[in-house]
């Protein structure tokens, strides 16, 4: 961070003279900002790598004096969840299984409802998108009791599917809208020489349209990949006792957990269920932003 | 053949999403608004008895755990709105100098993409007592440092409003930045030449040209403390007592531990006439955005 500093009057050279004294404070500010947002990470990690003698004396910035991986170990095969002592893979592997479905689901119903909208005459197309619009800020309380009942009416209750179907429906508005953004900006000329050549909806979707679709699907992946992995509460109501997801593992497992509390392999769970979105953030950050710009800002 | 096919391809392509929207939402939410009328408990009970149907949101308004997660929500949204302030600073600063942007955005955006499990988790082990950032200043000399918010009522929201902004001020601060980088630059080199601070610059010249921007974040930041629950769990699983509850958390307890359907549809709908209350602005919003580009076409 030091070399910024020194770079930037070497980028600004116009700058220079005027702005020094306010330039340094503004990268003091900045910095100091940035410490705060990443002191909890750094806590996490170096926790979750002391052991527990050096945690009970109470350093919490401290590095750990010797480094120890058993904690990971502990969190990933024997962290004890109420009764049972599995460790918190069966989470990872649950979440896996509940992502994939979801995943798919996701794409395919929102890439051809916001395809239809955007480039088909569809009737109502306008008071449609508003009903989507208004569907995604609805508080997923008020529907969360008749889709359990429907849930457990057909069986699906506690299974991955269910969960799956669950973040699907709630992904399905801000999706479809992301989407039809998306669409309708494509030049109406390539639509209508698309539909003198085939003419099919279909085909015009899976030959024209998807190729072009790639950035889009990239984006629209992260933001179901981050909110399917981070959720809480779906899981919480529709996984029933054999399809939990990581995080509810790990929330039952560092809160309900009674006795002696394990910082350490708390610590531990907790970053190995941060893990998955922070690796996609890292490597896919730019497109992760315009995942979570995108369906605030064109609404 | 082909072509009766292709008029009919898109309606049929948009069944799914339909019978999604009437199903789950439209149907749904009807469901729950009518069972907020009737005394269900256990299992959904369909008889509304005129002489006694609102008797659910009597006893929701009359339940003091009710109060205190309206209280809090009010708290929450209030304490949250730091996060807009907070993240329209560092869009401006991230912004002003350029050298550096990437880094410093990177930090500042990436709680978001750790769960408010996590953040919730996180958050509270640093503010144990014992071992956490209390025990750390203890340690440096300042012995009246407290920073054990969670296990006092009076405090503890202020613990969970902590943890919320620090996960969500990166998602207002790329708000803003696009805000900030869609007005037009020869805003910025008049005001330089004409000597305007920057100061004066900001507050009388670019926020009143983001008014928009600090709207959609404002109704974002509503609707998601609204929805506040996984951060209230792991952060102090509502406690002490009742004191971090919020609606969220209230209705999800109505339903789960208590049992009662018809109690937690009743706080349900409240849930979601408190959305449409923070939401008809933004609706009002486009209404007039839509009105002013016709006008100017």
């Amino acid at each position: 961070m030091t070399d910024t500093i020194a770079t930037s009057p070497v980028m600004y050279p116009r700058r220079k003279r005027k702005l020094r004294g306010s330039t340094i404070a503004t990268y003091a500010f900045l910095i100091m900002c940035a410490l705060f947002f990443a002191v909890p990470l750094y806590v996490i990690i170096v926790t979750s790598f002391k052991t527990m003698t050096q945690i009970s004396e109470g350093e919490i910035f401290s590095l750990p004096r010797e480094w120890t991986v058993e904690p990971w170990f502990k969190a990933w095969n024997t962290l004890c969840t109420g009764l049972e002592c599995n460790g918190i893979k069966s989470g990872f592997f649950n979440s896996i299984q509940i992502l994939i479905p979801s995943i798919a689901i996701s794409l395919i119903l929102s890439s051809i409802t916001g395809y239809a909208l955007a480039l088909w005459n569809v009737r109502w197309a306008n008071g449609f998108l508003f009903v989507l619009f208004m569907c995604a800020f609805v508080p997923f309380q008020i529907i969360m009791i008749p889709l359990i009942i429907l849930m457990s009416r057909t069986g699906f209750y506690g299974s991955y599917l269910a969960v799956a179907i669950v973040h699907a429906i709630l992904a399905m508005p801000l999706l479809t809208l992301i989407f039809r953004n998306f669409y309708k900006d494509i030049p109406q000329e390539l639509m209508s020489a698309a539909m003198m050549d085939s003419g099919s909806f279909l085909r015009v979707f899976v030959e024209i349209i998807l190729p072009m679709s790639g950035n889009i699907m990239v984006v629209v992946l992260i933001l179901v990949i981050t909110s399917v992995w981070n959720d809480y509460l779906v899981g919480l109501t529709f996984a029933g006792f054999s399809a939990q997801p990581m995080t509810l593992i790990l929330a039952n497992a560092v809160i309900t957990s009674r006795g002696e509390v394990i910082y350490n392999v708390d610590m531990a769970a907790a970053l190995l269920t941060a893990i998955p979105p922070l690796v996609v953030y890292f490597g896919l950050g730019r497109f992760f932003v315009q995942g979570i710009t995108a369906g605030a800002i064109k609404g | 053949m082909a072509l009766r096919w292709s008029r009919w391809s898109p309606q049929l392509a948009l069944t799914p999403a339909l019978a999604v929207t009437a199903i789950a939402f439209a149907g749904s939410i009807g469901w729950t608004i009518w069972m907020s009328f009737t005394r269900s408990r256990r299992l959904p009970d369909y008889a509304i008895d005129p002489a006694e149907w609102g008797r659910q949101y009597n006893r929701l308004f009359n339940d003091p755990a009710w109060a205190l997660s309206l209280g809090n929500l009010l708290i929450l949204g209030i304490g949250s709105m730091l996060a807009i302030v907070f993240g329209f600073l560092l869009a401006v600063l991230v912004n002003r100098e350029k050298a550096g942007e990437g880094v410093f955005r990177t930090i500042f955006l990436y709680p978001l993409a750790v769960s408010l499990v996590v953040t919730g988790l996180v958050w509270r082990w640093m503010m144990n007592p014992s071992l956490g950032i209390e025990n750390f200043l203890h340690q440096l000399g300042w012995k009246d440092a407290s920073f054990n918010w969670l296990s006092a009522p009076e405090t503890a929201m202020y613990g969970i409003i902590l943890a919320q902004v620090w996960q969500s001020t990166g998602f207002y601060m790329a708000l803003m930045l696009s805000g900030l980088k869609s007005i037009n630059s020869e805003i910025w080199s008049a005001a330089r030449l004409d000597g305007v601070s920057p100061l004066r610059l900001y507050v009388e010249i670019i926020i009143p040209m983001m008014k928009f921007t600090f709207l959609t974040c404002a109704i974002l930041l509503s609707l998601g403390v609204v929805k506040a629950y996984d951060i209230v769990v792991a952060m102090t699983n509502g406690g002490p007592g009742q004191s971090t509850w919020t609606p969220a958390y209230f209705t999800i307890n109505a339903y789960s531990i208590r049992s009662n359907i018809g109690f937690a549809s009743a706080a349900a709908v409240v849930m979601l006439a408190i959305t449409l209350v923070i939401f008809l602005p933004i609706v009002g919003l486009t209404a007039w955005q839509t009105r002013r580009r016709a006008d100017r076409a």
